[in-house]
């Protein structure tokens, strides 16, 4: 579904990425795990079409989509849920929702789509006419995530959603991810909570300094020496 | 008595600067940039509305309806093609589309001046010294009409703001712009629109004020001072902030010809101005968050 070739990205004039290549298939839970600055956001808005790629290319569904710019990138059905959630906070969680669905296809079946978000996550159904800053950072997380699946997305990334969230918060978020998975969403999804991630994903891919370190199931990855090493700390 | 009739012409009045002030606030929300052309702006529009009153014979509150759309016309264009562009390019400082703005500000005066020299000018109608009574207050009728029609304007906007998905798009846009990309809008397009409609707002607010302001080219220099201590009052970026700190800056100007000096009636306001930022540098809206 998605393809990354051998990617070079920059900021400025300081390189992040180099030679990056990754795929995910449809309808599998793909990971990217790393430490800070391993560049792992970057890898993300290079798909989503915030930053210029240098050198290689993006395929997502047989299209290239290297340049294309990003709002159209929405449109192809790839749908972001950045990293800090990233809300309107002074719009109200109802519409947060609504701009989720924009695109007339998403926009035909807004109420319907709209119906199933509460039924993942009730209480954003409870405090729709608040607005999205007076939420919690869980029920912002579950704002974010909701607003993501308004679009009726077809490959859903998601940029560190348990980042400063209490583990039974966390929990609850991946398992929230875990079931829209199961639903036919394909994920793609960045962390730093390596353990939980792993056990979770079908495949991931560990980024360290702007390269794919290692890649494999989630199985074969907590089973690595090095991973166990640098990421576990056992 | 006098009181009364002052206070009741202030708030008029400031209805009437707030609709041009809520333009700039727009574009500031957006853009997170001040637009030092908006005076500039509302000159252009007052005077495509003064050639289709002296050449054509159209009354100003048609011609605002001409004048508007040619504002829009000229705010996307300038967003587009001299605005969007500074954008693009990452080394320039967000402070230097402001000093763009500035140059786009001289050149439509200029333009202006070329044009119309700098006499100044005025329209009349035949109903522009009429007054109405209330009580023993006498209250002009271009006053009345024209905050009546700024009050519509003023409602319109926020129904568009608060109902439709491009105003939606363009309150996302001001809140957060990469977001606003992620959900699939395009932010450059949208800012161009709504620095359309901050310019034909302008150009509303300049119509509306047409029959009680004389006309010359750096008229627009009045607006642009009263738009910014408007829009500091009221908040940055705050579209009730602006229409309420609109109505606040028309009533103390008014309180301060009235009872200090017709001469220092702007002093007043910049006096105000300078207290805000003294001691509430978050405007009135810093009152109603908390």
């Amino acid at each position: 579904m998605l393809k990354v070739k051998d990617i070079n990205v920059s900021y400025k004039d300081v390189q992040v990425l180099w030679d990056v290549s990754f795929e995910v298939k449809e309808g599998e839970f793909v990971a990217i795990l790393g430490a800070n600055g391993a560049g792992k956001t970057t890898t993300l808005n290079a798909i989503s079409g915030l930053l210029k790629v240098g050198k290689g290319s993006i395929e997502f569904m047989g299209k290239d989509i290297t340049q294309i710019p990003g709002y159209k990138v929405a449109e192809l059905g790839i749908i972001h849920v950045p990293e800090g959630r990233r809300l309107f906070p002074e719009m109200t969680v109802r519409e947060n929702l609504e701009m989720g669905s924009l695109f007339p296809e998403a926009k035909s079946k807004r109420k319907e789509t709209m119906k199933k978000v509460f039924e993942h996550f009730p209480i954003l159904e409870e405090k729709q006419h608040k607005e999205a800053g007076t939420l919690s950072g869980g029920q912002q997380q579950m704002l974010a995530l909701g607003r993501g699946l308004m679009a009726l997305p077809k490959l859903l990334i998601l940029d560190e959603p348990s980042l400063g969230l209490a583990p039974v918060l966390v929990k609850q978020i991946f398992e929230n991810i875990r079931d829209i998975n199961n639903e036919g969403v394909t994920v793609l999804q960045v962390e730093q909570n390596v353990v939980q991630t792993l056990n979770m994903c079908h495949r991931a891919y560990v980024l360290e300094n702007g390269k794919v370190f290692i890649q494999g199931t989630g199985q074969e990855l907590l089973n690595n020496e090095h991973i166990k090493e640098a990421y576990l700390g056992i | 008595m006098l009181l009364g009739q002052t206070i009741i012409c202030g708030l008029l009045l400031g209805g009437m600067y707030a609709l041009i002030a809520i333009g700039m606030t727009l574009i500031m929300g957006v853009m997170k940039i001040i637009n030092l052309a908006h005076g500039a702006l509302v000159m252009v529009g007052m005077y495509v509305t003064y050639v289709c009153s002296k050449n054509y014979g159209i009354d100003p509150y048609i011609g605002m309806f001409i004048a508007m759309p040619v504002l829009f016309l000229l705010g996307c264009l300038i967003q587009k093609y001299m605005i969007n562009r500074l954008v693009e390019v990452d080394s320039i400082l967000p402070e230097n589309q402001v000093l763009l703005t500035v140059g786009i500000m001289l050149v439509l005066t200029e333009a202006a001046r070329l044009m119309f020299k700098s006499d100044y000018r005025s329209v009349t109608t035949s109903y522009s010294s009429d007054t109405v009574f209330l009580g023993a207050m006498s209250i002009s009728v271009p006053l009345l009409i024209g905050f009546f029609i700024a009050m519509v304007f003023t409602l319109l906007l926020h129904l568009f703001l608060t109902k439709t998905d491009i105003g939606k798009s363009i309150r996302a846009t001001s809140q957060d712009r990469d977001a606003a990309v992620y959900m699939g809008i395009n932010s450059s397009k949208i800012t161009m629109i709504t620095f359309g409609i901050g310019a034909a707002l302008a150009a509303a607010g300049g119509s509306l004020l047409l029959p009680l302001f004389y006309l010359f080219p750096d008229v627009g220099h009045l607006f642009t001072a009263k738009s910014f201590i408007i829009t500091i009052l009221g908040g940055m970026g705050s579209t009730m902030g602006a229409a309420v700190g609109g109505l606040i800056l028309g009533l103390s100007e008014s309180l301060g010809a009235t009872y200090i000096n017709m001469g220092y009636k702007d002093v007043v306001g910049l006096v105000i101005f300078i207290l805000v930022l003294l001691f509430l540098p978050g405007g009135f809206r810093s009152l109603v968050k908390r």
